[in-house]
């Protein structure tokens, strides 16, 4: 129906709570989450198999049974750029649903969390393989539906549901600006394919319906990606949702929303890149100065890191607004990084979080005493992401600096820079509290994570050091990707070529 | 025939008054109207764009879009009410200004 691993992620989520349901009756707590990442495996087992398939022919259509053709039907249609992303949400996905077994072992509502992760996954999925508007946009409301519930999952605190409710607002308004400006669209050309959108928005004669239409665009997928002025639903959002789920947010659930800023910029508005090459750039670097210098403001550990990946957000939105060859590539391999260093980061603060019962830095000082192989990760991936040399987070970021540089964005480029010199700041603070203070009383009563806890975390440090050291596969990954991303006349002959 | 512009301007308008409403008002219930008239605006322009591509001919691109969303915004909004009523359960008011204990 969907291509296997879409279709295995969406049978296994819709099974769970069958599953859950017979291991609650016979008392076995754990087999939910074994379930869900025995589904994930299986779905990254199907993956592989899909990504051979787009080796061979470049870009895989899907269609349905009915007898018309691409335009007038919904579709799917994978490149290598979906491929790319949809292995990171699966792994990303691996590595949070591991890590949540023991950690979300006293909450009750396993079966419905486990469900809702892997529709979560399945939603993600679904938006990078989306050929048309229409079902990206199904696949849209199925990651913003089951984001909700994650956040506002613990709901008998307070802070939860705040954070879920205004989370919800924020981004339901954004889906409704995104189904406004899929309204425009349709109403200027009658279709919703990218493909068919890309060919007809060329010769359109309404100028100012189309900058309507793209500033309705960016407003609504910018709500997803964190640019600033619409960001204020994040750092709350991620310090309130239980920590492997603020991972997969931060780490992946972001990118998607620049995911697919991007694609459709690139894809449908590429006839206006001057109007929002420099509108993206622009909200590049207020994001990144918005993130950098209100995490310096933080005491509290996940918003500090909530805040930090807004920052990172706007490093990758100004890879994107580049949109030369080299500039995505060092974008999507920031995606990769940032997603690797930031689940590793929120797994750490969950471990921590964890064993004190506090999130506050003040209380925090001195862990490394008592819980020395997760501050030692974590010390790992404040390094990454601060980007010092021999770690991951270095490669990537210098990355943009020079596509930028070469794509003559000079200013955006030296203000790029600076940021990553501010955000030094915090992340050398994080350290010195983390290691280098001494203990205060909350520390000392900690004990170590359990090993299934630590097992994610320490797999998630090594890749860190390890694409540090060597970039070479993941750069040529990310590289290929980029170009999928800028061969739109592939893409569109490989939608229309049969008309 | 009423043209077409007629209700693109009152689907204009509903957005406006869906995102005022969604600024102003402080009682959760009031918000979460807001959120379904900006979900509604979107679907009028859709079907007023689908019935006017020709004469005499409906597009059913159009109408199987908002069918699908109706039944996403019926979700959404499900899912608000039960986070309102676990709010009002907690703080006993729907007044979000009573919400704000999370700093900015």
């Amino acid at each position: 129906m969907f291509t296997l691993p879409l279709d295995a992620l969406l049978i296994l989520m819709v099974a769970t709570p069958a599953v859950g349901w017979v291991a609650y009756k016979k008392g076995y707590r754990k087999v939910p989450g074994i379930y869900a990442s025995a589904s994930l495996l299986v779905a990254a087992y199907f993956l592989y198999g899909l990504y051979k398939e787009v080796v061979e022919n470049s870009i895989v259509l899907i269609v349905g049974q009915l007898p018309f053709n691409p335009p007038l039907e919904a579709c799917l249609e994978i490149d290598m750029l979906s491929v790319f992303m949809a292995f990171l949400y699966i792994i990303i996905g691996l590595f949070a649903t591991a890590y949540s077994i023991k950690f979300m072992e006293r909450d009750s509502g396993l079966t419905e969390y486990y469900t809702l992760m892997l529709g979560m996954i399945a939603g993600m999925t679904g938006i990078v393989f989306a050929g048309d508007f229409f079902t990206l946009f199904v696949f849209w409301e199925l990651m913003c539906l089951t984001s909700y519930a994650l956040v506002a999952f613990r709901k008998r605190k307070w802070e939860p549901i705040e954070a879920g409710f205004k989370y919800l607002i924020m981004s339901a308004a954004g889906s409704a600006t995104i189904l406004l400006s899929m309204s425009f669209l349709y109403g200027m050309t009658g279709t919703l394919n990218f493909a068919a959108l890309a060919n007809s928005l060329t010769n359109t004669t309404s100028e100012g319906w189309l900058y309507i239409t793209l500033a309705l665009v960016i407003v609504g997928f910018g709500v997803k990606a964190a640019i600033v002025p619409f960001h204020t639903w994040l750092p709350d959002a991620h310090s309130a949702a239980p920590s492997p789920i603020s991972a997969m947010l931060s780490g992946v659930m972001v990118q998607t929303g620049a995911y697919a800023l991007a694609r459709v910029l690139l894809l449908v508005f590429g006839s206006m890149q001057p109007a929002w090459q420099m509108t993206l750039a622009v909200f590049a670097v207020l994001t990144m100065f918005g993130g950098n210098i209100m995490a310096l403001l933080q005491n509290d550990l996940k918003r500090l890191l909530a805040f930090s990946t807004v920052a990172h957000m706007g490093y990758i939105l100004f890879g994107f607004a580049i949109a030369s060859q080299e500039g995505l590539t060092a974008s999507l391999f920031h995606v990769i990084n940032h997603a690797i260093m930031k689940t590793l980061l929120f797994l750490c603060a969950g471990a921590f979080i964890r064993q004190t019962k506090t999130r506050y830095l003040g209380k925090l000082r001195g862990i490394s005493k008592t819980m020395p192989i997760t501050s030692a990760s974590f010390a790992i991936g404040t390094i990454a992401i601060a980007a010092f040399p021999p770690l991951n987070g270095f490669w990537s970021e210098m990355m943009i600096i020079a596509a930028g540089v070469r794509a003559e964005m000079i200013i955006f480029s030296i203000l790029t820079l600076a940021n990553m010199a501010l955000s030094v700041v915090y992340y050398f603070r994080l350290i010195r509290i983390i290691i280098l203070e001494k203990p205060t009383k909350v520390s000392e009563r900690a004990t170590k994570a359990p090993v299934s806890m630590l097992i994610p975390i320490a797999i998630l440090a090594f890749l860190c050091i390890f694409i540090g050291v060597y970039p070479g596969p993941y750069i040529d990954a990310s590289s290929k990707a980029a170009e999928a991303m800028l061969n739109i006349e592939v893409y569109i002959d490989a939608v229309l070529g049969g008309l | 025939m009423i043209q077409l512009n007629y209700y693109i301007a009152c689907a204009v308008a509903l957005y406006i008054i869906g995102m005022y409403c969604l600024a102003s008002k402080r009682n959760m219930i009031k918000l979460v109207m807001g959120l379904e008239i900006l979900v509604n605006a979107a679907h009028l322009s859709f079907i007023a764009f689908s019935a006017y591509r020709s004469i005499g001919y409906i597009d059913p691109l159009g109408h199987s879009i908002v069918i699908m969303s109706i039944g996403f915004a019926g979700c959404v909004t499900a899912l608000a009410l039960t986070i309102v009523t676990y709010a009002y359960k907690h703080y006993k008011t729907l007044d979000v200004r009573k919400l704000r204990r999370l700093r900015w």
